[in-house]
């Protein structure tokens, strides 16, 4: 193998798309300007539940401008219903199995009804205003505990990916013999994603090809899916996506307004553009569901974990069994020989919820943390030391070793950075005027996406004459830096300087990659372009060597391709640097304009012989006014152990967002359902908080260095969501370190504390 | 819509006269919230922004008189001195971008009960200047609030300014959101200690139809209060006036807080409030945000 002497990967490059973003040159997929576009509108029904009755168009009909008034009545059908399967597996991935306006049906409020296309957005709101809409409503069920009685088990779960039900050892005799227990139920209001930019679809038709301008995390996903659902060639639909503004799951999945626009599309003649209100957001691309989670541990008196029973109740669709996987890094968290773990459902008026950041981690570690806190209590245990006391050194599910871990390291770096040692471990203890002050921990886990059934993650190479380099992926920027860190990934992989590389993405026509969720961009998108860079390198070094053909003027002719060393794009060899030419040289003595390789390589599946899971440690300290139930969170520090950091300063932007958006998760956020209306009851952002500026506390990130073989070549277990597990449960551990207080409900909420005073 | 753009006072003025229904738009704050969700589409929009004095200040006699178009920024920045809760408010409303565009003028537009300067010009005994083709008048802020969203101003008025008396003694401005910024008070509460005329002022806000005052709190303290030598009150008496105000506030449950809760926050700012402005003026330096 040839080796690189420039190294860009690990440096804390700027992001490539700065410029382009901080200036406004940035191009989202709805402010693409395409000529002769028109604009589409949603009209949503308003109840949760029945049929709807009539439809008047007439009056909106007669708006100026107005091109079409579709409705169930006559909007071309579907040609298929693709199953519901999770986006990174590289296929068709509908949100959910229920079409809007195939029929009369309302199962959810804000469900689309009908849709209004006209000249401008402003005709067609204006439009969309008078389309008369009756119903025969039907009753309810829009929150578990209207439905809890109706509660079943459901055999799959999560797109049939996962088991309703997982147990090993015995966990009856593992509590019966434990002479210790927590058994406590904690509570999650749903959660919407809100990304700052709300989905658009911009549908162009040239004959019975179509190209769509869609704000996805998968553009393939949108290929496949619309392509299914219009029963067209998938070689007639094409996505272009550069920029997204956020996504965070809410476009991990592809929702019906997508089709819906390329319906409308075709239907009207013209582009259409359809553009989700901030309040649709709120009803057109699923949500975190509304769930509840039973967790009892039964350990020994030295803290000891024997057994973990962890239970879960959730709201999902009248029409899909999903429910974010919140099990399963509990399952593997601790090394308890007895589990138990089961799903069941409840079916609501809600849409199907979704993948929403640290999808089941996020909850299922507020759980579990929640409850070892209040075991350490009960112990008189330090903390770190019950964590400590029950570290997995292998996988507890499969018994396979770790691919690698470092969670000792994790507590131990975060815990000093934090100053955990110095704290007094009673309860209420420290004050500071009227604030109590506290602090807790939290252990962090999500998986490195590896199963059976992946798709070959794909890119392409091109060096030119000139030296420069273009890497090419069907991936999209939704704000990671996938673009910066692909960008170092090529140049090293190529040996050329980083402003001769340009990473090129955004687009169905390039070679497929998977989508961005899962935390597995970097790791997918990463082993792909890594795979076409090294295979150009190795092409261009292998002809420079080579005997047999014409050329043999190369001053590395006849040489041994494993003594060659590449760097600032030239090729030398490694003992005497002063012998080489640069792959500019190399092509232009031959004629050749340019040199392409394909690069793909195969993810892991779960045939490795390891576990492979990240991990990581949180710390919060809270600052509770007891008297006026007020938190502030002061200080957090996360230490995580994600493998490969291929862009140091983009990661720590993502671990940083994530311990926000868990602290967000604790205190502010949770969508509350109005269940006499069936809808949601605070669907913008004026009532929907997320934490400002101003509740942003010190975050501190912390990267604990792991050697990682297995997970993929260049050993990225990927940080877009471990960041936020885990930081909840620190969060709400410190309150109860700050108050003698134990809130089990999310978001923790002023009326919670009151009752601490 | 038709959109009028006076360049003068006097133009202004005669516009109003001429559409009384006409919206008036400052900083457009509330305004532009409003065109944009259609809760209503006004027959014509008034323009003041262009009217130079309304975004002027100055001393005024023994008071200082605040244009109606001065932004919450400027307030911030130059008011601290004079009108140390308002400028506390002000310092808490929204985020840069509104406070460099958003006025007191447009909050008694609006006289929404959350509005963040109707406390501190309830405590303070400010004066609103208003203005027709017919004169002006002064009506006290603490008779300008009539109902929700209702008050003193005819169609045909203008808000011109406010009128703040002379500081003379410790103000505090207090607010409780769910979130740090960017939120519009659960509820808020503002108490003034006026030296010179030895007397208390208090306004809520978030807690009633309209901007309050707790009138039996401002009695109590105005008579309890060692008014010569400054004593500390006792634990009792602060512990009375923070129920007083808490009775004065006739709140309802909604998304950002239950009724109880909003008297119970009221008493824990109204002990708070006071404590610190005794405090302040026992030091004798009244404070300033
Ligand atoms: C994101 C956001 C956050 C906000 N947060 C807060 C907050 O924290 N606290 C708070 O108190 N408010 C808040 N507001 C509301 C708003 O910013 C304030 O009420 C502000 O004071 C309005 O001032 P303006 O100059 O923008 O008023 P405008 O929108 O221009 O006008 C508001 C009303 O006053 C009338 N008006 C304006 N000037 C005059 C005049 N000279 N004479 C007669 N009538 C007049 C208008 O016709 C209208 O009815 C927020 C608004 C937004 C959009």
């Amino acid at each position: 193998m040839t080796a690189v002497t420039n190294q860009t990967i690990s440096q804390p490059l700027d992001r490539v798309d700065g410029p382009a973003k901080v200036t406004g040159r940035a191009r989202y997929s709805a402010e693409i300007p395409l000529p002769g576009t028109v604009h589409a509108v949603l009209v949503g029904a308003v109840v949760p539940s029945g049929r709807t009755n009539t439809i008047q168009t007439g009056e909106a009909e007669q708006v100026p401008g107005v091109l079409a008034v579709l409705t169930h009545a006559n909007l071309p059908k579907i040609a298929a219903q693709p199953r519901l399967f999770p986006s990174l597996f590289g296929h068709a991935a509908v949100g959910e199995t229920f079409f809007p306006m195939q029929d009369d049906v309302v199962h959810y409020a804000g469900q689309p009804v009908a849709m209004v296309v006209a000249d401008t957005l402003e005709r067609a709101q204006h439009a969309a205003g008078l389309v008369h809409v009756s119903y025969h409503t039907a009753p309810s069920t829009t929150t578990l505990e209207q439905g809890r009685d109706r509660a079943y088990e459901p055999g799959r779960i999560f797109g049939g990916l996962l088991p309703g039900r997982m147990e090993r050892g015995d966990p009856d005799s593992g509590l019966a013999k434990a002479p210790v227990h927590i058994d406590r139920t904690y509570r999650f209001a749903a959660n919407h994603h809100n990304p700052i930019e709300p989905s658009s679809t911009t549908a162009v038709w040239e004959d019975d090809r179509l190209t769509l301008y869609d704000s996805t995390q998968g553009i393939t996903a949108t290929r496949l899916t619309v392509a299914e659902l219009m029963g067209l060639p998938s070689s007639n639909v094409r996505v272009l996506t550069h920029y997204v503004g956020g996504g965070f799951g809410a476009k991990a999945m592809i929702w019906p307004h997508v089709a819906l626009t390329a319906i409308a599309a075709r239907y009207v003649g013209r582009p259409v553009k359809l553009a989700l209100t901030r309040e649709q957001m709120f009803s057109s691309c699923g949500h975190r569901e509304e769930q509840e989670q039973h967790a009892v541990l039964g350990a020994g008196n030295e803290g000891r974990v024997t057994t973990l029973r962890h239970h879960k109740l959730s709201a999902t669709s009248p029409f899909d069994d999903w429910a974010e996987p919140s099990l399963n890094v509990a399952a593997q968290a601790y090394s308890y020989p007895n589990y138990q773990g089961s799903y069941r459902l409840v079916r609501t008026n809600t849409m199907t919820p979704t993948f929403t950041r640290g999808p089941g981690e996020a909850s299922g570690m507020f759980a579990l943390e929640s409850a070892m806190d209040e075991l350490a209590y009960e112990l008189g245990l330090d903390p770190i030391e019950l964590r400590l006391r029950n570290h997995a050194d292998a996988d507890p599910l499969t018994g396979n070793p770790w691919s690698s871990k470092g969670l000792r390291e994790c507590y131990q770096r975060g815990a000093e950075r934090f100053g955990w040692r110095e704290r007094n471990p009673a309860a209420r203890s420290q004050r500071d005027g009227h604030w109590l002050i506290g602090s807790g921990t939290a252990t962090a886990g999500y998986p490195v996406p590896a199963f059976p059934g992946l798709q070959p993650q794909r890119a392409r190479a091109r060096l030119y004459a000139d030296g420069s380099a273009v890497l090419q992926a069907g991936t999209q920027e939704f704000g990671t830096g996938v673009a910066t860190a692909m960008t170092q990934v090529a140049a090293d992989g190529l040996g050329v300087p980083l402003d001769r590389v340009r990473f090129d993405y955004g687009d169905t026509e390039l070679p497929n990659t998977a989508p961005a969720v899962g935390s597995a961009g970097s790791g997918m998108v990463s082993s792909a372009v890594h795979s076409a860079a090294t295979s150009l390198r190795d092409q261009l070094v292998a002809q420079a060597v080579a005997q047999a053909v014409a050329d043999s003027e190369s001053p590395l002719h006849a040489a041994d391709p494993s003594t060659v060393v590449v760097g600032d794009g030239r090729m030398m060899l490694r003992d005497r640097p002063e012998t080489g030419e640069t792959y500019s040289e190399l092509l232009q003595r031959n004629g050749v304009e340019d040199a392409e390789a394909l690069g793909s390589w195969q993810p892991t599946g779960m045939d490795t012989g390891y576990a492979l899971t990240t991990f990581g440690a949180q710390f919060a300290e809270v600052a509770v006014d007891s008297d006026l139930g007020l938190v502030r969170v002061r200080r957090m520090v996360g230490a995580f152990a994600p493998g490969r950091v291929l862009n140091p300063k983009t990661a720590r932007s993502q671990l940083m967002g994530g311990m926000l958006w868990g602290m967000s998760q604790a205190l502010p956020e949770g969508t509350q359902m109005d269940s006499r209306m069936g809808r949601w009851a605070n669907a913008s952002l004026g009532e929907y908080l997320v934490p400002v500026n101003a509740d942003a506390p010190e975050v501190d990130v912390e990267f604990v260095e792991v050697r990682e073989d297995v997970a993929n070549p260049l050993g990225v277990k990927g940080v877009g969501e471990i960041g936020q597990i885990g930081a909840a449960a620190a969060i709400a551990n410190a309150v109860f370190h700050a108050t003698g207080h134990r809130v089990r409900e999310l978001p923790i909420r002023i009326e919670h504390l009151l009752r601490s005073a | 819509m038709e959109f009028l753009s006076p360049a003068t006072w006097e133009e202004a003025l005669a516009a109003k006269s001429a559409h009384p229904d006409a919206v008036p738009i400052m900083g457009g704050t509330d305004v532009m919230v409003e065109l944009n969700f259609d809760q209503h589409r006004p027959s014509a929009l008034l323009d003041l922004t262009r009217v130079a004095e309304l975004a002027e200040w100055g001393p005024d006699g023994s008071r200082v008189r605040l244009g109606a178009g001065v932004s919450y920024t400027t307030i911030i920045q130059r008011l601290g001195k004079h009108a140390p809760a308002l400028a506390q408010a002000a310092r808490t409303v929204a985020s840069p971008q509104i406070r460099n565009r958003g006025t007191v003028g447009g909050n008694l537009g609006g006289a929404s009960p959350a509005g963040d300067s109707h406390p501190p010009l309830l405590a303070a005994d400010a004066v609103i200047e208003l203005a027709s083709v017919h004169g002006v008048r002064h009506v006290a802020a603490r008779e300008f609030y009539l109902g929700p969203r209702r008050t003193a101003r005819r169609d045909d008025e203008l808000i011109a300014a406010v009128l703040l008396p002379e500081r003379a003694g410790p103000q505090h401005f207090c607010k409780i959101g769910t979130r740090n910024a960017m939120v519009i008070a659960v509820a808020s509460f503002c108490v003034t200690l006026d030296a010179a005329t030895r007397t208390a002022g208090t306004g809520i806000g978030s807690a009633g139809p309209t901007p309050l005052r707790a009138v039996a709190a401002e009695e109590f303290l105005t008579a309890e209060f060692d008014w010569q030598g400054a004593g500390p009150l006792s634990e009792a008496a602060v512990r009375h006036f923070g129920e007083l105000v808490a009775s004065a506030a006739r709140p309802i449950d909604d998304v950002r807080g239950s009724a109880d809760y909003r008297k119970h926050a009221l008493s824990v700012m109204a002990r708070r409030a006071l404590s610190w402005s005794v405090t302040d003026y026992r030091k004798g330096e009244a404070q300033c945000a």
